[in-house]
C-alpha cells in the first residue's frame, strides 16, 4: 500500500452557524493525484486551509505527511493558493530564491533550481525581470515553478490552470503529471472535469461541505453509469430483443451525449446485444460503449443536490 | 528562527534599495553636508580681518576720545565726517566712525566702511569707548557691569558640565534628536506596514505561512526594518557629528553637543519605540485593504507621538511637572516625552526605569498581538474586520477563528 501523504478524519469546520466542513475524510497517497471538486462555497478552499494548518479544524484530525504540519514538514510541502500573489516589484529569480530559502534550501541550491525551472517553463530570459513586467499566464507559470521549487513531497495546488491557455495547460500538467509519476502526492482542486478524468486517479467531491463522492475516477463514473449502452450508427435499434427501449440524445452539451442509448433489459447483458447486432446483420457501428455519465454530467448533478438513481435522472435529462 | 533572519535578510534588502529609503538616508544628509559646505565657504571667503582694514578713522563729536590715552596706534582722528568719509575715499583709511554728539544719552555709533567690518573691528571700538568714559568706576566694575554673569551650569544628577554657549546646544541636541529618531523610527515602521499590506493584497501571505509561521515573519520583518532605521539613524548621526564638528565655523552651531548618556538612551528608547510602532503598523496592515487605507488608520496611532511637542514649553520651564512626566512615562508618548526631558532637565532613574520597562511591556505585547491579527487576517478576504472582531483575534488562537466568513468557505 502506497504511503499516506494526507489523512484526515472527521473533520468539522463552523463559522459561527454556518457548518463549512461537517465530518469530512479522507487520504491522499504518495505517488497519486487526488482531486477535489466541489461547487463554489462547498467548502474545499476551507478544507485545504485546514491541511495546510492556516485553519484549525473546530473538531477532527489532519495529519500530512505522517504528522502534525510542523516546521520540518512544511519544508516537504508546497501551495499553489487559489488566490496567486507573488512579490511583485522583486526580479523573478531573486523572489523565488528567497522563498526557496525560506522551504529550508540553501541560496545557491535554490537560485540554481529556480534557473532550471524557468528554463524548463520557458522562462529564462525573463528570470531578471520584475513580476510587475511578467504577462499573467507567465506569472501563473512562475507560482508553479514555486510551488514545486524545493522538490516537495506533497503539493497542494488550488486550480492550477486557470487563466492558463491550452499550451501553458499543457506545460503544467505534465509538471503535475511527472512530479505524481516521480511519487509526489498531489492534491488538486478544480473545477475542470476533463482534466480530472485524464489526470487524477482518485478524487473527493464535497457539497454543503460534506462528502458527496469520494473514490477512483472509475469508481465513482461506475456508480453513475446507467444500465443502457451508448451507440452511434445506423440500424434498426428498436428491433433489437435484448433492448428495452432507445432513446437518442442530441449533442448539445459534449460528445457523451450525442448518439442513442439502448436500455438493455434487465436480464440481459452487454455482450447479449453486441451478439445480436452482429447476428441480425444491417447495423453499421461508430461507436459502442457502456453509457458513463460524464464526471461533469455527475458534478452537475450532485451541485445541484440532485440524489436521483442514475436511470431517473438519465430518464429527467434524456 | 533561522528563517526569522531570511525574512530580515529580505526585507532590509529589499528596502535599502528603495528610492525613497536612499533619498532619506544619504540624499537629506548629503544636502545638509553641501549646504553646510556652501555657507562655511561663503562665510569664511567674504570674511575680512582687522589686518584687512588698515588703519581706521574716527570723528568724535561728543569729546569721549579727547583725552584718550589708549587710542590704537592704527586710529586718526578726522575733525568731519566729509574728511573721513573723503580718506575712506582715498584708499587712506579701511572705515570710520563717528561718535554723535548726543552719543552719551543714545549710545548710537555710526560705523563706515568699504567693506563688511569683521566683528574684531567692533569690540575694538566698544572696549576703546568704555575705557574712556568718565563713569569714575574701575574698569574691571564697568565689565561686571556690563555682563555680570559667564555662567557655567554643571547639572550633578546628569553629571553634565556645560559652559556659556553650550547650553544652548543642550536644548537643540534633543530637539534634533527626537525629530532624527521619529522619523526613521516612523518611516521604518511604515516600511513594515506597507510590506505587510503588500503581502496581504497581493495573497504572497498565503504561500508564506504554509513556509513560516506567522510570528516568526512578523519578527522577521521587524528585525530587518529596524536594521534599515538604524542604518539610517547611524547615517544621519555621523552626519550630525560631521556638521557639529563643523560648528566652529558656524555661530548658531557653537555649543551644540550630543550627550553620550542622551545617545545611549535614544538609542534604547528607539529601538522600545520602533518594536511598539512596528506591531502597532504591522496589526494595521493585516486589517486593511490597501496601503492608502493604512495611512489613514497609522496617523491616530503616531499622532500621540507629537504631543509632546505642543508641552515643550513645559518640559523647558517646569521639567518635573506631572504634565511632563506623564508625558515621559505613558508608552504612546515616551519614545519622544523621555528624550525631551532627558535634555531639558533632571529625570529620576526609577521614573526613567518605569518609562522604559512600560515601554518595554507595550511593546511586546504590541507585537504579540498583531501577530494574532496577522494571522488571523489570513482568512479576511476583502474584508474589514470590526473593532470587536480584532479584539476577539487577539484573545482567541487565529487558527481558530470562527468570524471570518466569506470567501474562505469556499
Amino acid at each position: 500500500m502506497a504511503n499516506v501523504a494526507v489523512s484526515v478524519a472527521h473533520i468539522s469546520k463552523a463559522y459561527g452557524t454556518f457548518k463549512a466542513v461537517s465530518d469530512l475524510s479522507f487520504e491522499v497517497y504518495s505517488g497519486e493525484i487526488f482531486a477535489m471538486l466541489g461547487p463554489n462555497g462547498a467548502g474545499k478552499s476551507t478544507t485545504i486551509r485546514m491541511i495546510v494548518d492556516i485553519l484549525k479544524p473546530d473538531t477532527g484530525e489532519i495529519t500530512v505527511l505522517g504528522g502534525k504540519l510542523d516546521d520540518a514538514r512544511k519544508d516537504r510541502l508546497g501551495y499553489l493558493p487559489e488566490e496567486r500573489g507573488l512579490y511583485r516589484n522583486v526580479p523573478v529569480i531573486e523572489m523565488m530564491t528567497y522563498l526557496g530559502e525560506l522551504k529550508g534550501m540553501a541560496h545557491n541550491a535554490a537560485k540554481t533550481r529556480s534557473m532550471q525551472l524557468l528554463e524548463q517553463l520557458e522562462l529564462g530570459d525573463v528570470a531578471k525581470k520584475k513580476v510587475s513586467e511578467l504577462s499573467k499566464g507567465m506569472q501563473q507559470k512562475v507560482q508553479f515553478a514555486v510551488t514545486v521549487l524545493h522538490n516537495p513531497d506533497l503539493i497542494i495546488v488550488d486550480e492550477p490552470f486557470s487563466g492558463l491557455d491550452p499550451v501553458n495547460t499543457l506545460v503544467i500538467k505534465d509538471l503535475i503529471t511527472e512530479f505524481k509519476n516521480n511519487g509526489g502526492a498531489v492534491v488538486m482542486s478544480t473545477h475542470q472535469m476533463y482534466q480530472v478524468e485524464e489526470m487524477a486517479n482518485r478524487l473527493l467531491m464535497i457539497n454543503r461541505g460534506a462528502q458527496a463522492l469520494y473514490g477512483t475516477v472509475q469508481e465513482v463514473r461506475g456508480r453513475y453509469a446507467l444500465p443502457a449502452l451508448l451507440v452511434e450508427g445506423e440500424g434498426e435499434w428498436s428491433a433489437l430483443t435484448t433492448v428495452d427501449r432507445v432513446e437518442k440524445l442530441t449533442d448539445t452539451e459534449g460528445s457523451n451525449k450525442a448518439g442513442i442509448l439502448l436500455f438493455v433489459k434487465p436480464d440481459m447483458t452487454t455482450d447479449d446485444v453486441l451478439a445480436e447486432i452482429v447476428g441480425r446483420g444491417g447495423f453499421h457501428m461508430a461507436r459502442f460503449e457502456k453509457a458513463i455519465p460524464s464526471l461533469n454530467d455527475i458534478f452537475i448533478r450532485v451541485a445541484e443536490g440532485d440524489d436521483m438513481p442514475a436511470l431517473e435522472a438519465l430518464e429527467a435529462t434524456a | 528562527m533561522k528563517k526569522a533572519w531570511l525574512v530580515a535578510k529580505h526585507e532590509f534588502i529589499s528596502n535599502v534599495r528603495r528610492r525613497s529609503f536612499l533619498i532619506g538616508a544619504l540624499g537629506v544628509p548629503l544636502f545638509l553636508l553641501i549646504l553646510f559646505g556652501v555657507i562655511i565657504f561663503i562665510s569664511l571667503s567674504g570674511m575680512t580681518t582687522l589686518a584687512d582694514i588698515g588703519d581706521v578713522g574716527y570723528v568724535d563729536n561728543a569729546g569721549i576720545l579727547t583725552n584718550a590715552d589708549t587710542i590704537p596706534s592704527n586710529y586718526v582722528a578726522f575733525a568731519t565726517s566729509e574728511e573721513a568719509g573723503a580718506a575712506l575715499q582715498s584708499g587712506d583709511i579701511g572705515a570710520y566712525f563717528i561718535i554723535p554728539e548726543d552719543y552719551l544719552r543714545t549710545g548710537d555709533i555710526r560705523l563706515v566702511s568699504s567693506s563688511s567690518p569683521p566683528e574684531e573691528l567692533q569690540d575694538q571700538i566698544s572696549d576703546l569707548l568704555i575705557a574712556n568714559l568718565d563713569t569714575g568706576l574701575d574698569a574691571a566694575l564697568v565689565n561686571r557691569i556690563i555682563e555680570p554673569v559667564n555662567m557655567s551650569l554643571l547639572a550633578l544628577d546628569s553629571g553634565r558640565l556645560v559652559k556659556g554657549d553650550a547650553i544652548v546646544g543642550l536644548f537643540l541636541a534633543p530637539m534634533l534628536f527626537v525629530v532624527f529618531f521619529m522619523i526613521a523610527s516612523q518611516l521604518t515602521s511604515s516600511y513594515l506596514m506597507g510590506s505587510v499590506v503588500e503581502e496581504k493584497t497581493t495573497r504572497v501571505v498565503e504561500m508564506l505561512v504554509t513556509s513560516i509561521a506567522p510570528l516568526q515573519l512578523l519578527a522577521g520583518k521587524i528585525i530587518g526594518l529596524g536594521a534599515l532605521g538604524f542604518l539610517q539613524i547611524a547615517i544621519w548621526v555621523g552626519v550630525g557629528y560631521i556638521l557639529l564638528s563643523l560648528g566652529r565655523f558656524l555661530p548658531f552651531l557653537e555649543g551644540v553637543t550630543i550627550p553620550s548618556d542622551m545617545l545611549i538612551v535614544a538609542i534604547v528608547y528607539f529601538v522600545l519605540g520602533y518594536l511598539l510602532f512596528s506591531g502597532i503598523m504591522a496589526g494595521i496592515g493585516a486589517v486593511v485593504n490597501s496601503e492608502q487605507e493604512s495611512r489613514q488608520i497609522a496617523g491616530i496611532f503616531t499622532l500621540p507621538l507629537a504631543i509632546p511637542f505642543f508641552f515643550i514649553f513645559s518640559f523647558l520651564t517646569d521639567p518635573g511637572s506631572p504634565v511632563v512626566v506623564f508625558l515621559s512615562i505613558f508608552p504612546l508618548t515616551s519614545p519622544v516625552g523621555m528624550l525631551f526631558r532627558m535634555g531639558f532637565g533632571f529625570v529620576p532613574p526609577e521614573q526613567l526605569a518605569l518609562s522604559a520597562f512600560l515601554l518595554l511591556v507595550t511593546a511586546l505585547f504590541s507585537v504579540w498581538a498583531s501577530a494574532r491579527v496577522f494571522h488571523w487576517s489570513l482568512l479576511m478576504y476583502g474584508k474589514r474586520p470590526t473593532v470587536r472582531q480584532i479584539f476577539r483575534a487577539i484573545r482567541t488562537n487565529p487558527g481558530m477563528a470562527t468570524s471570518a466568513t466569506g470567501d474562505s468557505r469556499g
